[in-house]
């Protein structure tokens, strides 16, 4: 019915459209106050639920909309991955969303190949570019197309999957410089289960980690952030102890009771001095039983030669032993830095042999495996492709560059946020490689070093203007399925990935049409929901589908006596006596492997650590420093055999002697102007070694040296070196 | 009814991740000063996790991280220099409240507050196209000259009052949540009200590891700390 006022709002509005007769704004402004979308209510906000993609942990979020903007976004308390927490990363996202270099339009390549210059142009016309190079290379050689993302889950990478089967090419690769290769293998080779455990942080007496950076990196930080919280505080008499082995005091390292410095690469041996302790003293019933471990080599392993290697003290590694021995349970666990050396897969063979002489696996404060295939049985033969993968991917990446450079490519599709022509090394030439493919179409929002090499890029929309689902890591024993939603209208002329590979299969025809039957990818992910017995407008409003009870199996590790890790030392680039230190490069707390850096909230967020801000450093322990006449603030150039850059100097008081680090994630030199030019890519100082079992990348492989050197500026501080205040006088 | 808001945090389990900061930054359209600015030290986030090396047993060093935003002190020095009253107590509240429109920008407040934790605009912070969709419509964007700090997000504060008030019922514990506390991972960081003697924050109150910064000066935050602890042993 039509009251007064609202006939006066249309009377009105239709005066205006008489005055202004063709003028494209007024539909946006006038009409949908008088016709207002469904729930509008001026100065109410509504909440979203949906799926947070600032990190592979796939936390659930809700978004605050006000007046159709997103305002806010907070961790959904329903998902049980990050139950209503989140981090800064993925507070961050709204920047993505809004960010003024994020791309509305397509863009056709303007001047020469990688250049980075483009012009606008409209949607039909750069599917139809896209579309001539697909048909004729299906026509011609299909196998010569290549897909290079990032390691996508859910029903988007079945898409992408189904459309790569259906085209003809076998060459779909995913890239994650983070990947877990070295975890799975040895996870298959300690319990007899390749695939990522759950650590039962929050029912642990007793952890031990192992470089496990878990609270700013790794599989699920939020999760394991939360979780830490309630190992701690949760159980009225019970606060679970934390010791961390590792190189760097880290941001995690801070929160342990204990941190005892390692040298890089040497985690594994820790391992095994206190798995020594554990047999010789039969610290528990597991440990007793394994009398053919000893006689297998582990007696060899003494504490005493374990502090050799490794820096730590043979008192200390008793002590820890003994401790961990008899607080059960007690979970063992490591992180990027034990497992992305030449020896990651000892090393974390060793520290799974810590579990299983601790006798925790499969029980509560222990460590467990889900068995994913089975929860997700009723998706039929495709389900192992909604499931999340944790490999890097790094030797089909190695391939691929390789087939560039011969030019057996004609085509490459390429996404996600993994961005290869900043994280790879540089010795893999992979601008260079990757202009030789005649054809490069990127789907992105962004700008960044790999997608600027393109002849097309198609926008697509952030994670907050999508449909989509996500099966995440770690949490739920990997049964949760979340569900992401459009939580504003898209304010960008953008289309998603799987909906342009759907578009485009159709107009292929043939198989590629009949594997992509749908209209769009939302139409799909209904179908894929519905005869479930799910409600799925219930299940958006939750944020996803979150069984109560765990209903598949979980995966039974391996029974039987342990076996002994063969030990395996770390191998390092580089002449010591030209390069007289060890690199240990970690993802920043803030940027992560860089994704972030375009985000001015995060770049303007304080590093836990070094305090610092907008641009990165270099840390060195106070002994190397004055060996090295260095002092905090100086410039340096940190030069490996593969490279060299400059950045300033922080004294750490608690880093491994003999070790600079490095945070990854600056050193741009593309990916718009809050990220770029802001100090050197340690990327680019890394080794294309692999870990010598998965031929996983191995980070940690190489020397460097500093050499002062005059930089302009100074690196920005929120703390002074000296102390603002002293400890003492807060208190 | 008048309540008496109180932060506790948990040093014990604070991580000092930083999640506090980017959500306090999003909640109350606190503006990005960049490279230089910063340098300057004019960062204008409301909370900060600082960072305190410490060397304790064993010659180790530790990292021990203070979250701090505003202490809404009891008798809060900066208080009594404003001389336009532009920065007063809340009664109702008991929070330290600001008047943006009265502010003129003496800087007195900040210059007295012990925990530096007031910040001042300098310049006009612009918002480059279409970051400025974000800003949350609930409060005000701060102007040149203005001072400007952690108002324990009064807005939040008022909607859940407002939302009891309708709904005819008293408050929840839990139910006000600051941005900050309520993305924290480990949970470090509690609100509430100390008039609720059932309230969690009343109940951590009486915890023995209780302390407040520079409790000398005798300020009586409304902001306190529960002490990190130390396993024994190894």
């Amino acid at each position: 019915m039509l009251n007064r006022r609202g006939f006066l709002k249309i009377g009105g509005a239709t005066a205006f459209a008489a005055l202004f007769g063709g003028c494209e704004r007024l539909p946006k402004t006038l009409v949908p106050f008088v016709v207002p979308p469904e729930n509008y209510v001026l100065g109410e906000s509504l909440w979203y639920a949906s799926v947070c993609r600032q990190c592979p942990a796939g936390c659930g979020i809700v978004v605050r909309n006000s007046e159709g903007r997103a305002k806010k976004i907070e961790g959904n308390p329903l998902h049980p991955v990050n139950r209503g927490k989140l981090c800064a990363r993925g507070q961050a996202g709204l920047q993505a969303l809004y960010h003024p270099e994020r791309l509305g339009t397509p863009l056709k390549l303007d001047g020469p190949r990688g250049s980075g210059k483009f012009r606008e142009i409209p949607w039909e016309e750069a599917l139809r570019f896209l579309m001539t190079g697909l048909s004729s290379v299906r026509a011609e050689a299909p196998t010569a197309l290549l897909m290079l993302t990032d390691p996508m889950r859910g029903h988007r990478n079945l898409v992408s999957a189904r459309f790569m089967k259906a085209f003809g090419s076998p060459h779909r690769v995913a890239w994650d410089p983070f990947g877990q290769d070295a975890h799975l293998s040895a996870n298959e080779a300690v319990y007899g289960v390749r695939d990522l455990p759950e650590h039962d942080l929050a029912g642990t007496r007793y952890l031990l980690s192992f470089s496990g950076d878990f609270l700013e990196a790794g599989v699920s930080p939020v999760h394991f952030g939360h979780a830490y919280g309630r190992m701690r505080a949760a159980r009225p008499t019970v606060r679970g102890k934390f010791v961390h082995f590792g190189p760097r005091l880290s941001m995690t390292a801070a929160s342990a009771d204990a941190f005892l410095p390692v040298a890089p690469g040497t985690e594994g041996f820790v391992a095994l001095g206190i798995a020594h302790v554990m047999v010789r003293e039969k610290l528990t019933p597991a440990a007793a039983a394994a009398g053919g471990l000893w006689n297998a080599g582990l007696k060899e392993f003494t504490p005493a030669a374990a502090g050799e290697t490794t820096g730590v003290s043979a008192a200390d590694i008793e002590a820890v032993a003994r401790e961990f021995g008899s607080n059960q349970p007690g979970v063992a666990m490591a992180g990027d830095a034990a497992a992305s050396c030449t020896n990651g897969f000892f090393n974390l063979s060793a520290v799974g042999l810590l579990n299983l002489l601790a006798g925790n696996v499969g029980k509560p404060g222990g460590i467990s495996f889900p068995n994913r295939l089975a929860a997700f049985a009723s998706f039929g033969a495709e389900a192992k492709l909604l499931l999340p993968a944790a490999e890097s991917g790094y030797p089909a990446v190695r391939e691929a560059v390789e087939r560039m450079g011969q030019g057996a490519f004609r085509m490459a599709l390429l996404s996600g946020a993994t961005n290869p022509a900043f994280t790879l090394p540089p010795s893999f030439k992979f601008e260079e490689a990757l202009l030789k493919v005649p054809m490069i179409v990127s789907f992105a929002s962004f700008l960044d070093e790999t997608t600027s090499l393109s002849d097309l890029v198609l926008p697509t929309p952030t994670y907050l203007e999508e449909w989509g689902d996500d099966i995440p890591p770690a949490g739920h024993g990997g049964e949760a399925i979340t569900l992401g939603q459009p939580v504003v209208t898209p304010f960008r002329d953008t289309r998603s990935m799987p909906d342009v590979l759907i578009a485009a299969a159709k107009e292929l025809g043939g198989p590629a049409a009949a594997a992509l039957p749908w209209g769009s990818f939302r139409e799909y992910l209904e179908k894929a929901y519905a005869g479930r017995g799910i409600d799925l407008v219930e299940a958006h409003r939750n944020g996803g589908i979150f069984p109560e009870k765990a209903s598949a199996q979980r995966s039974t590790p391996k029974a039987g006596s342990p076996a002994l890790p063969k030990a395996a030392e770390a191998a390092f680039a580089g002449d010591p006596a030209r390069y007289p230190l060890l690199l240990h490069v970690y993802p920043s707390v803030a940027l992560s492997d860089g994704r972030g850096a375009n985000l001015p909230w995060l770049q303007e967020l304080p590093d836990p650590i070094a305090t610092a801000v907008w641009r990165n450093w270099v840390e060195v322990g106070p002994k190397t420093a004055a060996a090295l006449a260095l002092s905090d603030g100086d410039g340096v150039t940190v030069s490996s055999p593969f490279g060299s850059l400059q950045a300033f100097v922080f004294v750490h008081p608690a880093i491994a002697e003999g070790v600079a680090a490095m945070p990854l994630g600056q050193g741009h030199s593309r990916y718009g102007k809050y990220a770029a030019d802001r100090g050197g890519n340690p990327y680019a100082l890394l080794p294309a070694s692999v870990e010598s079992s998965t031929k996983a990348p191995a980070r940690h492989a190489t020397r460097v040296s500093l050499v002062k050197t005059r930089m302009k500026g100074a690196l920005v501080r929120t703390v002074h070196p000296e102390g603002q205040w002293l400890y003492e006088n807060i208190l | 009814m008048k309540r008496r808001w109180a932060m506790v945090i948990d040093m014990d389990l604070c991580t000092g991740c930083g999640a506090c900061v980017v959500a306090c930054v999003a909640e109350n359209n606190t503006p990005t000063v960049g490279e230089s600015e910063a340098g300057k030290g004019r960062l204008m986030q409301w909370i900060r996790v600082v960072r305190y090396f410490r060397k304790e047993e064993h010659d180790e060093t530790r990292a021990i991280f203070v979250a701090t935003p505003c202490m809404h002190c009891e008798k809060a020095p900066c208080e009594i220099v404003c001389p336009v009253y532009a920065t007063y107590h809340d009664e109702d509240d008991h929070v330290n409240a600001m008047v943006y429109n009265r502010c003129i920008g003496t800087r007195y407040c900040g210059n007295n507050c012990p925990y530096s934790v007031r910040v001042f605009n300098w310049w006009d912070y612009k918002r480059e196209k279409p970051l400025d969709e974000q800003l949350n419509p609930d409060l005000t964007v701060r102007s040149r000259g203005v001072m400007e700090k952690c108002s324990y997000c009064i807005q939040r504060i008022r909607r859940g009052k407002e939302t009891a008030l309708m709904e005819g019922r008293p408050i929840r514990d839990g139910e006000v949540l600051p941005a900050c506390a309520q993305t924290c991972p480990p949970g470090a960081i509690r609100f509430g009200d100390l008039n609720d003697p059932e309230s969690a924050v009343t109940r951590m109150m009486k915890d023995p590891r209780r302390f407040r910064l520079m409790e000398h000066l005798g300020t009586e935050p409304s902001t306190v700390y529960l002490k990190k602890m130390r396993a024994q042993g190894r």
